[in-house]
């Protein structure tokens, strides 16, 4: 047999937890997520307990599995937006148990959509040669439609081969030209959206796209 | 639109919402700024300790707290709602800056700002009474709203000026901040219901 005494008095309480992050991709459901301390050496368990602004009842997480692990997921029924939520991670073991340091969420500013969708790029022609349009969707689940959300869009552009972005801001629109293009070039495309008081979401996927060879017109006049 | 140049009149139902939406992006935005501001400037040399629970004098209006309790209300009680929200801040907004002018821990430009917010949610009020009235003209809305005929019954400061008298500028910033971020996002609401077709 082991000594497992000798071993047992490495064990302790758990460390402290600490909340990482809690997003709303719609501004109706949000998820918040946490980071376990150390475990004390014993299987630890974590619970999230919360309090809505001026009330004293505490709640436990309504749905640890819906996000993953380490979090804690409310739907749109336990989702109230003008309301802070007072948040704590609580981790326990055998031995004792350690609480996060509490953090207050207003569902309001914790908003960070989807990344935009369909996003599509088409090379169209006018007298000046080629330009790119981008063109793409709102993300599903941001209730655009509805005025409940206002998404802003901001799309990148390089040649596949460049090391630096070219950046532009589409504002509320979903849809961009792109002019003055290396002719036969391969660009990629990105976009992402932001709510108006909230986080950028991830880029899309890059969309690749190759410019025909053309005569830029710069150069055609250089010719006559 | 606020001074009746002869072009108003021809302003869309749409380009009016827009115009009050964007007032109240701005209005909020203000608002932001200078409860950041307060947070970073002025709570640290306070001792502020804790955080304890804070009352807005709005609390007493019900306002739509999700989409779809936003949603389910006639297009006639969010424009009341909207209103109430809007007329409730004129006072506590005016005493703020008032308040603010013998402050040192505020510099000028806060200050400003303060003015400016008492000043936006006046206007912000005019133009959503504009937009109520086109409405009912259109016969989009019924003619029930109460406010328009004397928005001085929509209120509630009469029988809470005590309480927000007793706001302090934290909370009153904080407080003010939300009810404008509602304001807008009442408007938003409001506006895709009655004119879709319009970038919603």
């Amino acid at each position: 047999i082991l000594p497992v005494v000798a071993q047992g008095a490495r064990h302790t309480p758990p460390g402290k937890p600490k909340l990482t992050s809690c997003r709303s991709p719609d501004k109706e459901t949000f998820t918040c997520w946490w980071e376990a301390g150390s475990d004390g050496g014993r299987p630890t368990t974590y619970s999230l307990f919360y309090h809505k602004e001026n009330s004293d009842t505490v709640y436990e997480c309504p749905d640890y599995r819906t996000a993953g692990a380490n979090s804690c997921f409310f739907n749109k029924n336990e989702t109230s937006i003008w309301v802070n939520y007072n948040i704590t991670v609580v981790a326990t073991n055998a031995l004792g148990n350690n609480f996060s340091d509490p953090v207050d969420v207003d569902v309001v500013y914790i908003v960070q959509p989807h990344t935009p969708e369909n996003v599509t790029v088409g090379v169209l022609e006018d007298e000046d040669g080629p330009f790119l349009r981008v063109s793409w969707e709102p993300p599903r689940k941001a209730d655009t439609r509805s005025g409940w959300i206002t998404l802003i869009y901001e799309l990148r552009v390089k040649l596949e081969e460049a090391e630096e972005w070219e950046e532009h801001r589409a504002g509320q629109q979903k849809m961009f030209n792109i002019f003055s293009l290396h002719s036969g070039g391969v660009y990629m495309v990105q976009v992402r959206c932001k709510p108006d008081h909230g986080f950028w979401s991830e880029w899309s996927t890059a969309s690749y796209v190759k410019v025909p060879d053309y005569i830029p017109r710069e150069r055609s006049m250089w010719i006559l | 639109c606020v001074h009746g140049q002869a072009g108003c009149h021809f302003l869309s139902l749409a380009d009016l919402f827009d115009r009050v939406i964007q007032h109240s992006a701005r209005m909020h935005s203000i608002s932001s700024d200078l409860h950041s501001e307060f947070e970073q400037y002025v709570l640290p040399s306070r001792n502020h300790i804790g955080r304890i629970n804070r009352h807005c004098h709005t609390a007493t209006i019900l306002t739509p707290n999700g989409k779809e309790n936003a949603q389910r209300l006639a297009r006639e009680e969010l424009t009341e709602v909207i209103l109430k929200l809007l007329v409730a801040w004129k006072d506590p907004l005016w005493q703020f800056h008032q308040n603010m002018v013998h402050q040192d821990d505020f510099n000028n430009f806060s200050s400003n700002k303060a003015l400016e917010m008492s000043y936006m949610v006046h206007e912000l009020r005019k133009g959503v009474e504009k937009v109520a009235d086109r409405m009912q003209n259109l016969g989009m809305i019924s003619n029930s709203l109460s406010g328009l005929s004397s928005p001085e019954a929509l209120d509630p400061s009469s029988d809470t000026s005590g309480e927000s008298q007793a706001m302090s500028d934290h909370d009153l910033l904080y407080c003010f901040r939300r009810d404008s971020n509602k304001v807008q996002n009442y408007l938003k609401i409001l506006k895709c219901r009655i004119v879709p077709e319009n970038g919603c």
